[in-house]
């Protein structure tokens, strides 16, 4: 906005001159036949006394002529000036970030601290996790088929890569419904999965804070009492040992496509560290 | 102590109806209702069941069958999601019936 600003007072600025300059130059036309700067010369010297205002005027019109020209170059030359920082300038805003190496696009930082009780009805936080690559997936239990399906997909991408390639990923279940999903709830249905499935629920405000975090939507649909359906983005992230979020996955991908890309992402991960 | 009688027993409750068995049970029938659905196609839909899914009088009790094992809110969402693929299905075969295409 300020540059816009600038160029245009400057440009109006400069216009005015050329509009004072233009008149006068024309009235120096007008009292000579030849060239312009021979005949100015010729005028100044043979007709002293004809037109003195006339001379006068030709003469300041040339000088100040003269003298608009400097200040011109400067305005341009400032301005270019000025353009070449402001790039600089916000060049640096938006390149640099803690995600230098593997990632060429900044992407914002999606998740953060957060604070549940585990199914074992002891309280966890994100502390815990470190140093474990971790799958993380939104969902509830009472899910018709897409919360199945996925935890299924998670269940079998998890023994996949430990049997296969000797990976040990920690698939975490957080709840999004943790109302009805209670401690008790969560061990019976992650159990008939993988026993390894670590599942939290907790707060209803604390489950809320993480979904923010994880940038997760949920919203409770077809509300009859207490039966309603869950409506979420179905989504899992996977998170390096330092709790960064590498990727996320959608309901797209399958057991194999899943367990392939996050060998990608650990071997990615491990050429860099 | 009876407010922590209640809140353990809230905690010890465990939705039984959407664990693996129950959900076995619900697909089951849910299938066989649709596979009813689609055997009496021609047939004249007369009931009607939720969010508008209308079905004929011969698939009433699978229907029931179906309601019972399954939850008030995945009749719903498993309806929808059938009329939704008939809807689609219809507009995809209709190709030859339409004119000036």
């Amino acid at each position: 906005m300020p540059i816009y600003r600038f160029i245009f007072f400057s440009a109006k600025h400069r216009f005015a001159h050329a509009s004072n300059l233009l008149p006068r130059f024309g009235s120096s036309k007008r009292i000579q036949s030849c060239g312009y700067t021979k005949s100015a010369k010729n005028n100044y010297y043979k007709k002293p006394t004809g037109h003195p205002v006339v001379n006068v005027e030709t003469q300041a019109s040339r000088s100040s002529g003269a003298y608009f020209i400097p200040p011109i170059l400067l305005g341009f030359g400032g301005l270019l000036a000025f353009l070449h920082y402001n790039d600089e300038r916000r060049a640096v805003k938006i390149g640099k970030d803690s995600y230098t190496g593997s990632d060429t696009a900044v992407a914002p930082i999606i998740g953060g601290p957060f604070t549940l009780v585990n199914s074992e009805n002891q309280i966890v936080n994100e502390q815990d996790f470190l140093g474990n690559w971790v799958l993380l997936y939104f969902g509830y239990t009472s899910s018709p088929d897409i919360g199945p399906d996925q935890v299924r997909i998670m269940a079998k991408v998890i023994d996949t890569l430990e049997a296969k390639k000797n990976l040990k990923v920690l698939p975490v279940f957080v709840t999004i419904d943790p109302q009805r999903d209670t401690p008790a709830q969560l061990r019976a249905y992650l159990k008939e999965f993988d026993p390894r499935i670590v599942g939290l629920g907790g707060l209803v405000s604390a489950v809320r804070q993480m979904a923010q975090e994880y940038r997760v939507y949920f919203k409770k649909v077809e509300e009859e009492g207490d039966d309603y359906l869950v409506e979420s983005s179905h989504s899992m992230y996977l998170i390096d040992p330092k709790m960064k979020v590498v990727r996320c996955f959608g309901v797209e991908y399958n057991a194999e496509q899943l367990s392939k890309e996050i060998l990608k992402e650990l071997k990615k991960h491990q050429v860099n560290a | 102590m009876s407010l922590e009688a209640y809140a353990s027993a809230k905690q010890d409750e465990i939705h039984t109806d959407v664990l693996l068995q129950a959900r076995q049970a619900c697909y089951k029938a849910r299938d066989a209702f649709y596979s009813c659905l689609e055997k009496h196609s021609d047939k004249k839909p007369t009931e009607i069941g939720s969010v508008g899914l209308l079905y004929p009088t011969e698939c009433k009790p699978s229907r029931e069958d179906y309601v019972k094992n399954c939850r008030v809110s995945w009749v719903k969402h498993f309806d929808r999601q059938y009329c939704k693929t008939k809807r689609t299905q219809r507009l995809l075969d209709d190709k030859e019936t339409r004119r000036g295409v």
